[in-house]
This record gives C-alpha cells, structure tokens and sequence, in this order.
C-alpha cells in the first residue's frame, strides 16, 4: 500500500511516527523552527525513497529513524544552521563542570537514557550519534586510540540496549 | 566465531543506530540471513528502540503536516502531467524521434564535457587537499608524542552546538596550537578570539585569523598557565581585547 505511495497511508504513518521522529530530531537540533524544517523535509524524503526501503534489512520504524538522525546532523553540520545564532554571553567566573562533559544534552528521549551512561562513555556515544562523528575523528579529538574508541562505543550501546529494554 | 559473543558484541546496536561501517553492516546482513538468532537479537533491540521512541514523543506543531502534504502533492501532480502529455507525443513519433535523438545526443556530448571538467577540477582539489592533510598531520603527531603538550578539546556550547577545535599547549615551550575541527565561518565585522583561564579569570589568547585551509593548525599568543581555553566571537576592531564580550562558541578544560 506505502509502496504505490498511498497519501492515506502516508498521513497514518506521519499520525503514528512524526513525534518518535521529532523526538530524534529535537534532541540534535535544539532551535525549535529548524526542527520542524527538518520534520518537514525527512517526511517528504519518506515519501520520496519509500521504494528503497527493504523490510530485510530492519523495521519500517528503524529506517526512518536514520533518515531522521542522518538529516538532523546534515542540518547541524551545514552552513545554515551555524549562521542562526542564539545570544550566550561570558561572565568572568564561568562554571566548566557542563561544558566538558557534552553540553547540548537535554532530557528527551534517547539523550534521557544516555545520561545514564557513566562520564565517558556519555561523551563517545554523544559524538558519534548525536554528533555523527566518525570513530576516526573522535580517536583524533579526543586522542585515543582508534580501537579503544571502537570497543568503548560498543560496550556503551550494549548498555543503552539493558536501560531501553 | 560464536554467534552468542558476536550478538552481545554492540553490532547489532551500531547497525540499527546506523553508526556500523560499510564492512560491518555487509558482514552483519550476511550473519541475519545464516543465523535466525541474530536476525531475532536486531528485531527486539529494533523493537526496544521503537517502543522507547514512542514513549518519548515530542508533538510537532500542526501545521508541519499540511506542509509536507502541500509539498508531496506537488510532486504527484507533476508526475501526473508528464503522463497526460505522453498519447500526444505518440502521433508524430517519428518525428519527435529524430528531434528527440539530435537533442540527447547534444545533451550526452554537454554533459560529457561538463563531467570531465568536473572531475579534473576534483581531482586537483583532491591532491591539494592531501597535501595540506599530510603537512597538519605531521604537525600533530609531533604534538601528540611530545609529552609536555596538554591537549583541551573546546565542545560546541549552546549557540553552536555542532562546533568544535583542540588545543594543544606545550608546558615548557608555553606555545598555544588551535585546530579548528569545526567553527561556522564568521560574518565579515566579526573575528573568533582565544581565552585561557586560570581561577575563572580569562586572558586574551589572541585573534584567529581563519584561513580557508581544512584542519590548519593556528599558533597563537603563549601561555604561562591555564586551566581551561574558550572561543568567543567578537567584533572586529575592538580597542580593548582584555576581556571577552561576545557569544561563547567552544569551551573545554586542559
């Protein structure tokens, strides 16, 4: 029915998964208009690559969560987003203890359960999805090695996985 | 390999979070289709994710729904007149053959020469930016294996989350090297300025002079102790440049 792009069928999946969908993308974009450019602009790509999802490869829900993921950090990552800018002034005595640890973790959804993640491993995850850093640049960034950033990723979603079941 | 390790290894959470690389997502569909266990384990965990999703909605605006089905009416639309004008095209076909076979073949001949022009343009982008990746690469890896060098990464604040830059200072030499891994490009009255700070108090650092070079290592003013480094962005030509009076973008402790 979705593949013969069936508007009725389109506007139950956007009643059903839009808020899951911009859960994902809110806690990536934090300014509440690109947000819901981005929504926007990840509906109309569903409706237009509905044909290439394949149901082998994962759940309906999964694809479209990446899509999700994949255009929020486009849209952070473009030149756009840089240019809107919110006012954050410096006072002398400033408080480090939230800039180290990833400072645009908020409590929605995943990110709620990511702060269950002890210091570290909150970083790595943080970088690599809701940043959507590469292992490599992270090894870089934060200068360790390229393995170690590979298995600690790992055993952090591992956990994710206990806390969300 | 056992499939129990390789089930409670993360890669069945990095291939739904699409964080798993090109090798490990082929390897993991062929491991779905031999092993019904591993399909089952990437089903609950996709599952689990779904329900965790659901529970944790954030309503959009109305509004946001009507525009995406303005937006996809517009395509059905024009799918559907391309259709409607094709019975007419049929009547003179010959015709519009031969019209149609001059035009692709120009199209084809256009098109090819854009794409070889395209490509070398590319590829000498390519070799200059290798170039340049190789020179900053081997600025770092002295920096890296130099054990006086403390390294601070300055993370994206609020007005931009997305930034990011590294800051090297060597200890003994008391030089100060700023790579900007990602800083939006500054409006052209405003300039990115460096602080360091010891006890809260920031000290000027200098100003970033931005270069259009990817990963350039910046050398700026020395620092006799810090223990945190930020950016801010200010305007250009201030007279006094002791102390910070613009947006924070990064911040980070040694």
């Amino acid at each position: 029915m979705l593949q013969q792009r069936n508007e009725k069928a389109f506007g139950y999946l956007y009643d059903n998964y839009s808020g899951a969908l911009y859960g994902i993308v809110k806690s990536i974009v934090t300014d509440t208009e690109i947000a819901n450019d981005v929504l926007q602009n990840v509906f109309v790509n569903i409706w237009r690559k509905i044909e290439l999802y394949d149901a082998q490869k994962g759940r309906l829900f999964t694809w479209m969560l990446n899509i999700a993921r994949n255009a929020a950090i486009d849209e952070v990552r473009s030149k756009g987003f840089r240019d809107s800018q919110k006012n954050q002034s410096l006072s002398e005595n400033i408080n480090f203890e939230g800039a180290v640890t990833a400072p645009a973790i908020e409590d929605v959804g995943l990110k709620k359960v990511l702060t269950k993640l002890k210091g570290e491993l909150r970083v790595l995850v943080d970088m690599s999805y809701f940043q959507g850093f590469t292992h490599e640049e992270i090894s870089k960034a934060l200068d360790i090695p390229l393995g170690t950033v590979k298995t600690r990723i790992r055993s952090a979603l591992t956990q994710l996985r206990t806390m969300i079941q | 390999m056992n499939v129990q390790d390789y089930i409670s290894s993360g890669i069945i959470e990095s291939y739904v979070l699409g964080l798993a690389s090109d090798e490990e997502r082929i390897e993991f569909e062929q491991m779905c289709i031999q092993y019904p266990e591993v399909l089952s384990a990437r089903n609950a965990f996709e599952l689990a994710l779904e329900k965790q999703a659901i529970e944790n909605v954030i309503t959009p605006s109305a509004s946001i729904k009507n525009k995406i089905f303005e937006e996809i009416k517009v395509t059905v639309k024009e799918e559907s007149q391309t259709l409607a004008l094709a019975p007419v095209k049929k009547l003179n076909w010959a015709k519009y053959a031969a019209a149609a076979s001059v035009v692709l073949l120009a199209g084809s001949l256009y098109f090819n020469l854009n794409l070889y022009n395209k490509n070398k343009t590319l590829q000498n982008n390519y070799d200059n930016t290798i170039a340049k990746l190789n020179d900053v690469e081997k600025d770092i890896q002295i920096l890296q294996q130099n054990p006086n060098v403390k390294m601070a990464s300055l993370k994206g604040m609020d007005v931009s989350p997305a930034s990011y830059t590294t800051v090297y200072w060597d200890t003994t030499s008391q030089d100060v090297y700023l790579m900007i891994n990602n800083l939006p490009k500054p409006a052209s009255d405003k300039q990115y300025q460096l602080w360091a700070f010891l006890d809260g108090k920031p000290s000027d650092m200098g100003l970033i002079e931005i270069t259009e070079k990817p990963l350039q290592l910046y050398r700026l003013k020395k620092a006799q102790a810090a223990q945190a480094f930020a950016i801010t962005l200010e305007k250009k030509g201030r007279s006094d440049l002791s102390t910070p009076a613009g947006d924070v973008y990064v911040m980070g402790k040694l």
